[in-house]
């Protein structure tokens, strides 16, 4: 991974302002490098803040949220000034595949209308050219150029996530974020759309973000992988690395908690649960599930850190500091 | 069971819905009460023809030279009365006819809802009309005519909820158990729906009252009760717009509207805690705030 | 398409049957019957059963029904009992004079519902969707005919329109007013019934259009919509009032349909001859005749809507056709 990063995110935090007046704190200071045609895979338990972080990126939190941090798009701030200055590069740099693209279609308007849509508005093509663009895009996720008529209720499930994936490709996108793109379908279906992923970044040179809970798959699809736990990230590094050697007690034990269809291990589940984030975590939040604590893991926060090139941590263990 | 929370939060939660008990709270109140309150007769002749309001009657008198305080207050009775009672009747073949049509689907089903589509589009009016001429005009008869008229909505919103709570996990297990139909919607579907049927009742009632002044106003009401309907038609009547006479149009209409209005803020609370969807909007006016980089916090 | 459509216009007409049907039985249910129900002061025992005879009302029920569905069948809805005339005449100049008012005022309605509503639900939570829905509420919440009475009271004087009948009397008493005069008087005298339907209409439909938007506007594709960059405009517009008008044109159509002959109070209180005029009367002097006539046609004028809103309904929603 040589070049410049197509996307940096640098210490992004996120809050939610709730009912009673108090705030929750979803995303606590995220940093990462996305370099073209990189895979990264987000993963962690569901609420660990995964969603919520590529949604700002996206700029489309809610009106309750507030943002910190800064996120640079090919060297460029884009977050300083909220949705106004993300908005001019939604979809045209920067794209997403939501979580259950099933319903990501407009079902009263035509396939194809909806992706040119996006193409009308960025002035990448117009009328005739953007049928054509439109046609180009679906045969590229491997529909029909001619379904493009179509209307979403006429497409299968997987069908209609390949047309989430054409409808994010529709203006060139540098970065392409995928929620969960595949839960909801059945496994084929799923491995054919991961492919499609895999393929399309090595074609066409976008760098992924793939978010999920699902390890193996980060393990198919992904170089790198940030794990993720309590709005921080415990450990991003490449995915074999993670793997062979992991440094945070969470890596370690989500791989252990991942059934192995080929070995026999013995599949232990993490007992415990992830702390709310309606209060700031004294300590390390993963302390009352870790097997590997010390003592000043109970009074501070342990930093991210740099541990080898490409290679971050947050845990106490192995900080001389 | 377990959806209750959030609706008793709601409704006890927000100003719109406690302002909206409150309003019922006072005028069922006034309603039970009334008698002890009500400073004449309703039949007791104490003034001139449409005399305005004075420290004596506060609203004046109406054609009869009746006093409006006490009218307004009787009023409030039976006009609570037909609400619920209309409401009431309403529910039960509503919701009979909706647990029925959805819990047993099929054959049923279609042959329920038909007859429910034949009642939707049965103009209300003519129905009444006929209804009031074969029964006669009386109280008991106006909230058997308000039953009939809107049982129909009722009907198919418990259907769809039942529907839905009926291929829920547990029921098919209780089923799978071997529970009789009769405990499974008594014990298992009933209590999944009861507030949704709560908040549709209270909708209901404003939907009873309002139709009783309309069933008034027609001539079809009725013609010994003193509700607020037969106020307002007595208003007309007795020529008060003519005469300028707002003390004796507006008070019973604006009674009718409050009480409704209190209804529907209480009974849509209920309803809007009970739909998840509408808690989520993706389009909004005001968007999510920058707040400014903390260079000393970062480095801690 | 032509299977659905033919489903729909088939449910139609047995509906038109068992209105019918049902029309036929409620009337004939009647205690007594209509002739001995007629409140007339010169009616005679003779007269009576002269007018029984020329009903038809001394036949068996089965030949009623047949001479009644003939009736309907050639247009002949029988004669009122009171004037005598022909049902059908006077249940058409009824409807002459209802429909334009009643245009007038659901026009306005729809138009500030949708307007109203879809602000209310994209601005929901500010002061302007507080404001638009309490009044909204509130309209919604008025009797219609205290509403009118209101207006008689106070908005009438003060903006200067009449508030009785079709027409002012004494405007071409001598035969010399011209076209244009007397149009503007017949409006002049349609403004207040149809706004007082327009405003209980209004609070109706723009309730209905804000929870229909609020639906779709938290549907994923709204989400979608602004991830590739389309302005609030845009997004309200083509994803969320497009699809919000599915469940809008049902109460809509289902609403117009009584919209139709439910104007009784209005016209009743500023003594517009339409529909609902007609209505009252029948009622006060239980000429049933009449009424029965009126109940057909808002029956037809019901499942008429319902229909057309049936058949709108794939032209809004792809999924209907094929489910």
């Amino acid at each position: 991974m040589s070049g410049a990063p197509v996307i940096s995110v640098e210490d992004l935090h996120v809050w939610f302002d709730l009912a009673d007046g108090g705030e929750l704190h979803a995303v606590r200071g995220i940093s990462f490098d996305l370099h073209p045609g990189e895979r990264l895979g987000l993963v962690g338990e569901s609420g660990c803040g995964k969603t919520t972080a590529i949604l700002a990126l996206m700029g489309l939190l809610p009106a309750s949220a507030s943002v910190r941090g800064r996120v640079l798009l090919e060297g460029s701030e884009i977050m300083a000034g909220g949705e106004d200055t993300i908005s001019p590069h939604r979809w045209k740099d920067v794209a997403m595949v939501f979580q259950g693209a099933m319903n990501a279609f407009n079902p009263v308007q035509r396939v194809g209308k909806q992706i040119a849509e996006a193409m009308e508005l960025h002035g990448t093509a117009t009328g005739r050219s953007a049928r054509l663009r439109v046609a180009e895009l679906l045969e590229l996720v491997g529909i029909a150029g001619e379904r493009q008529d179509r209307f979403p209720h006429e497409f299968s499930g997987g069908m209609r996530q390949r047309a989430a994936i054409a409808m994010a490709l529709a203006c060139d996108p540098k970065v392409l974020l995928a929620d969960e793109p595949t839960t909801a379908l059945d496994v084929m279906v799923q491995a054919q759309i991961l492919e499609l992923l895999v393929s399309l970044t090595r074609d066409l040179g976008l760098a992924l973000i793939l978010i999920t809970h699902d390890l193996p798959l980060i393990a198919q699809v992904c170089d790198r992988a940030a794990v993720m736990y309590a709005g921080e990230i415990a450990e991003i590094g490449t995915v074999h690395d993670l793997y062979a050697d992991p440094r945070h007690p969470y890596t370690r034990l989500l791989f252990a908690a991942t059934p192995d269809i080929y070995g026999d291990d013995l599949v232990v589940s993490i007992p415990g649960s992830p702390p709310r984030l309606d209060h700031e975590p004294v300590g390390c939040p993963f302390r009352p599930r870790c097997d590997a604590f010390l003592e000043r893991c109970d009074t501070v926060a342990p930093r991210f850190r740099t541990v080898a090139p490409g290679r971050s941590v947050t845990c106490h263990n192995g900080d001389p500091a | 069971m377990k959806r209750r929370g959030p609706v008793l939060q709601a409704v006890l939660g927000e100003w719109q819905s406690r302002i909206g008990l409150a309003i019922l709270f006072v005028t069922l109140i006034a309603a039970v009460f009334g008698q002890l309150l009500e400073p004449y007769g309703i039949d007791q002749q104490v003034g001139g023809t449409l005399d305005p309001p004075s420290s004596a009657h506060w609203l004046g008198t109406d054609g009869g030279g009746v006093d409006l305080v006490t009218l307004l207050i009787a009023g409030a009775r039976v006009s609570l009365i037909v609400g619920f009672a209309g409401a009431a009747v309403a529910m039960v073949i509503g919701g009979l006819v909706g647990v029925l049509s959805g819990f047993f689907g099929g054959k049923t089903d279609a042959a329920l809802m038909r007859v429910t589509d034949y009642f939707l589009v049965l103009p209300d009016v003519p129905l009444l009309i006929i209804v009031a001429a074969i029964w006669g005009r009386s109280l008991q008869n106006i909230v058997l005519i308000i039953g009939l008229i809107y049982w129909t909505s009722t009907a198919r919103l418990i259907r769809a909820q039942v529907k839905s709570v009926r291929e829920r996990v547990y029921v098919r297990r209780a089923q799978a158990l071997g529970a009789s139909n009769t405990r499974l919607i008594f014990r298992h579907i009933v209590p999944q729906i009861a507030p949704l049927l709560i908040a549709n009742t209270v909708l209901m009632v404003a939907q009873a009252i309002f139709l009783e002044t309309f069933i008034t106003f027609l001539g079809l009401g009725d013609p010994s009760a003193i509700s607020w309907g037969k106020l307002i038609e007595n208003s007309f009547k007795d020529d008060a717009v003519l005469n300028g006479a707002w003390w004796a149009v507006v008070p019973p209409g604006l009674a009718v509207t409050i009480v409704i209005l209190a209804c529907t803020l209480v009974g849509q609370s209920m309803e809007d805690a009970l739909n998840p969807r509408l808690r989520v909007g993706h389009l909004s006016v005001r968007r999510f705030r920058v707040r400014p980089a903390l260079r000393e916090r970062d480095g801690a | 398409m032509g299977r659905y459509a033919a489903k729909r216009i088939g449910f139609a007409l047995i509906t038109v049957l068992v209105a019918i049907t049902l029309n036929f039985v409620l009337f004939r249910a009647l205690p007594g019957d209509a002739v001995s129900a007629l409140r007339c002061k010169a009616c005679t025992a003779a007269f009576r059963a002269a007018q029984r005879h020329d009903l038809g009302l001394d036949r068996p029920l089965v030949t009623q029904y047949g001479l009644y569905l003939k009736g309907i069948a050639s247009g002949d809805l029988g004669s009122s009992l009171r004037t005598e005339a022909p049902v059908r005449g006077a249940i058409w100049e009824a409807i002459k004079n209802t429909v334009p008012m009643v245009t007038l005022g659901t026009v306005f309605s729809i138009v500030f519902g949708i307007i109203a509503g879809v602000i209310s639900a994209w601005r929901r939570g500010t002061f302007v969707d507080k404001i638009t829905q309490q009044t909204a509420l509130a309209f919604y919440s008025m009797p219609t005919q205290w509403l009118a009475l209101l207006i008689v009271l106070f908005v009438a004087g003060a903006v200067g329109l009449p508030t009785s009948g079709l027409a002012d009397p004494s405007i071409d008493i001598l035969g010399d007013a011209s076209t244009w005069s007397i149009l503007v008087d017949r409006f002049q005298h349609m403004v207040l019934p149809s706004l007082t339907l327009g405003l209980v209409l209004y609070g109706d439909y723009s309730l209905i259009v804000r929870s229909a938007m609020l639906e779709t506007l938290g549907e994923d594709y709204v989400l979608t919509a602004r991830a590739k960059g389309l302005s609030s405009w845009r997004i309200v517009w083509r994803h969320g009032l497009r699809n919000a008008l599915l469940p809008i044109v049902t109460l809509v159509a289902l609403s117009l349909g009584f919209v139709i002959g439910g104007t009784y109070t209005i016209e009743f209180i500023f003594s517009y001859p339409g529909i609902g005029y007609a209505t009252v009367e029948a009622i006060d002097q239980r000429d049933y005749p009449i009424l029965q006539g009126i109940f057909l046609l808002v029956t037809f004028s019901v499942i008429g809507f319902n229909l057309i809103a049936d058949l709108l309904y794939p032209k809004l929603d792809p999924r209907v056709v094929s489910s």
